[in-house]
């Protein structure tokens, strides 16, 4: 019986182990949704919590992934709309931060794209970030964030369409470093 | 041939995340062999895709303070995970008292009894500040401490936090007897530095229960315990 899976003492701890191991990308993800290290972390402690007091709505090991991003979603939209019962957490813009005055290159780089992601509706950061992040099937951004395939494509369109317009001119040389220390590939 | 523009920016999207099957791979990357402007394109798509990759390889952690040290006796050292076994009731909360009493009963019985054989230490998780989730809890933790009975080897922990931080609040807990009770019998209460430091910053000051102890977020320990084998449930 499907429904059942979830429950037999080797599926629990299979389940258990799987959100451990999932707690970095979903610090990750949640980082790159608010850019807020202490906020992030908040999210992740409740989608956890979550998580392991719902397991029981869980039918299949296989599609926990998913169900965990969803559960982040969700938490973030839930804080969102406590804040902000106005305006849309769809097209909420997190505020742009200061930029240090001394920066490595790389560090120069990894500020330029993450304001560039950061100036995107959350809707769009969301679809990008879950794609490029996770690498993530559009299928299955589709069923983490409950919306169409076609609203997935269309909002990972328009999210790159910014972000080509605030780093196209990112030079290929400030990455060379990068190149010349490569220490690993798939 | 059909002429760069026509392929959209969803198909160089749908190319560059893998989305496209290998018929339709063919065809782009055929196009992007005569056509330079096709071929500029499609690296863009894949740079941008990079960049944002590149860009949350090492994001920024929340540094964490390391659990404050034992206060008091230790039967157990912390890293001894072997241990008591102790059960959760499965219907506590949402009925009424009576309820809850007579299910925590039959409930926790069943889970110490299966807890027993199974050899499976057990963290209950305090998030409610109600008083009546609370004594649930300790009921629960009480009930399974005498279904291990006397010689058995056990573990339990009770942690705490958000609004059941209460429950160790030494000025505010209806509970200080009963907490001591179980604490006697080898209960370790934990409850979350994080909740405490929100409750400061509102100028609340918090004293906790004596012998509790802090673990700095309550997640770390339900992941560490869920690590060591052990089970957990969210009252």
């Amino acid at each position: 019986m499907a429904a059942s899976m979830i429950f037999g003492i080797n599926q629990r701890r299979a389940f258990r182990k799987l959100i451990c191991n999932c707690r970095e990308r979903l610090y990750r993800m949640a980082y790159a949704w608010t850019h807020d290290p202490y906020l992030a972390d908040d999210l992740v402690q409740q989608s956890i919590y979550k998580a392991l007091s719902n397991q029981k709505q869980l039918k299949e090991l296989g599609a926990a992934e998913a169900w965990l991003f969803r559960i982040l979603s969700n938490c973030m939209k839930d804080h969102y709309r406590a804040k902000r019962d106005v305006v849309s957490p769809d097209n909420l813009v997190i505020s742009e931060s200061g930029t240090p005055e001394r920066m490595t290159e790389q560090q120069q780089l990894v500020e330029k794209v993450q304001n560039a992601v950061r100036q995107l509706p959350l809707a769009q950061c969301q679809v990008v970030t879950l794609v490029d992040l996770e690498g993530f099937a559009y299928a299955t951004v589709a069923n983490i964030l409950d919306i169409p395939v076609g609203t997935v494509m269309s909002r990972l369109c328009r999210g790159r369409r910014a972000l080509k317009e605030h780093l196209i001119d990112v030079r290929p040389g400030v990455q060379a470093g990068r190149t010349a220390t490569l220490t690993r590939v798939k | 041939m059909k002429k760069d523009e026509h392929f959209s920016e969803e198909q160089l999207n749908a190319l560059v995340d893998g989305e496209l099957d290998p018929e339709e791979r063919s065809v782009l990357y055929n196009h992007s062999e005569h056509q330079p402007d096709l071929d500029m394109r499609i690296c863009k798509q894949r740079k941008i895709k990079e960049l944002v990759k590149h860009a949350y390889e090492d994001v920024p952690q929340v540094e964490r303070p390391r659990a404050r040290p034992l206060s008091r006796r230790g039967l157990f050292s912390t890293g001894l995970a072997a241990g008591i076994l102790l059960a959760v009731g499965l219907v506590i909360g949402v009925v009424g008292h009576s309820l809850v009493e007579r299910e925590s009963l039959n409930g926790a019985a069943a889970v110490a009894t299966r807890a027993v054989a199974e050899r499976e230490n057990y963290l209950l998780h305090v998030v409610s500040g109600d008083p009546e989730q609370m004594y649930a809890a300790l009921e629960q933790a009480r009930f399974l401490l005498d279904a291990t009975g006397e010689g058995e080897v056990g573990h339990v922990e009770i942690i705490a936090n958000e609004r059941g931080i209460d429950l160790l609040r030494s000025d505010v807990t209806p509970f200080a007897r009963e907490i001591a009770d179980l604490q006697r019998q080898d209960v370790i209460f934990y409850a979350c530095s994080r909740t405490i430091e929100r409750l400061n910053e509102e100028g609340i000051e918090v004293v906790l229960v004596p012998d509790a102890r802090q673990e700095y977020t309550a997640i770390d320990r339900v992941v560490s315990r869920m690590q060591q084998g052990w089970k957990y449930e969210k009252i």
